[in-house]
């Protein structure tokens, strides 16, 4: 097998390692909920056994209530999960990207939310649809979201780190574009600098481009890179 | 004498559900849902413990215990983690954690830890003083 393609598949199974011990970190948080108030459920059953309190009706249907919410919650999270994981049945299909975003924003949460960046996406004026590799295509968007939480990082602390990301208003030009509100970070000059950046976006065909305003960049297939 | 212990953890459902329960069995609990937050209450109030998450928004878990320990060299940290590999644990107890345990814990054997976390503080901070007195002995006894 060449070269490139072993590169190519760690890399690939680095993004699923990745996300996957991101994901189960959360389950492990949801799990943890569970059985706090599980607990909390034992307590107030022994106490009212003992003859202390009463079992109160309300207090136990809260709990349950958020019990329900944790496993919903993480109910949420498997289901993007599996969808995740049936990424790599195919090889070529076209695929939507706004479902793919926000695909990412919720399996990837948790390590957005530790580079204590706030992000909002912005509902597609037109469907943004591209042909390609779905698993390839989640791969860059994770990676578009790695490398604006690196720039961000090196922002002053109490500065607010927002970021949204937008899709291009014509179908036949399918674009994403990843803006940091604040306009203020530097560090926008060398994106997708990394060969292997580079090398994932040729895997899916699409080209970067900087932003006018030099505070973000945008991904596209017919676009010129900057 | 109740133990005084800070919570820490970035999921607010989990402070609200564990500060009961810790209440419920005697203990004094404060919460903050960042390693921020716990650094700046520290300032203020004295703690026999603190139990805290080690991966959260802002300052990571490694160096919130470097800061903590080089604040209050006597507080006893118990580390709560969704995965606890063998080099975290190795790296938080070099720093001076006092324990580390994984999610979802048990909460007697947290209990017992923290009692157990209070008791060796106490004994840290009477060395302590031994030591302070020895030196002022040592200054002014000739």
């Amino acid at each position: 097998m060449p070269n490139h393609d072993l590169s190519h598949d760690r890399e690939g199974v680095t993004f699923f390692g990745t996300l996957s011990a991101a994901v189960t970190h959360d389950m492990k948080n949801f799990l943890a909920i569970i059985n706090e108030n599980a607990g909390l459920l034992g307590d107030l059953a022994a106490r009212a056994r003992n003859g202390h309190f009463p079992m109160d009706p309300q207090k136990a249907a809260l709990i349950s209530e958020k019990i329900r919410k944790q496993v919903n919650r993480a109910d949420e999270m498997i289901k993007q999960f599996n969808r995740f994981s049936h990424s790599m049945d195919h090889a070529q299909e076209t695929v939507d990207m706004e479902e793919m975003v926000h695909l990412v924003a919720g399996l990837a949460e948790r390590i957005i939310r530790h580079h204590e960046v706030f992000l909002t996406v912005t509902p597609a004026p037109v469907p943004c649809r591209i042909q390609g590799h779905r698993f390839d295509l989640l791969h860059l968007i994770f990676r578009a979201f790695e490398i604006t939480c690196e720039i961000l990082d090196k922002t002053p602390e109490d500065t607010q780190k927002q970021v949204t990301v937008s899709f291009g208003s014509d179908p036949l030009v399918p674009e994403i574009c990843f803006m940091c509100d604040t306009g203020t970070a530097s560090g926008w000059d060398t994106l997708f600098d990394d060969p292997k950046d580079r090398a994932l976006l040729d895997r899916v065909n699409m080209h970067m481009k900087k932003a006018a305003t030099g505070s973000g960049f945008c991904l596209c297939k017919t676009c010129k890179t900057q | 004498m109740s133990e005084k212990v800070l919570l820490v953890d970035d999921e607010k459902d989990f402070l609200d559900i564990m500060s009961e329960r810790m209440q419920a069995r005697g203990m004094t609990v404060k919460t903050a849902d960042s390693a921020d937050k716990a650094l700046a209450m520290l300032e203020n109030e004295s703690f026999d413990a603190i139990v805290m998450d080690f991966k959260m928004p802002g300052m990571d878990g490694i160096q919130a215990l470097k800061n903590i320990k080089n604040q209050k060299p006597e507080l006893q940290i118990i580390l709560l983690t969704g995965y606890a590999t063998v080099e975290k644990t190795v790296e938080a107890m070099k720093i001076g954690a006092t324990d580390l345990l994984e999610k979802p814990a048990d909460l007697e054997a947290l209990a017992a830890r923290i009692k157990q976390a209070k008791a060796e503080k106490m004994l840290l901070v009477e060395k302590q003083t031994e030591e302070k007195i020895k030196d002022i002995l040592q200054r002014f006894g000739g």
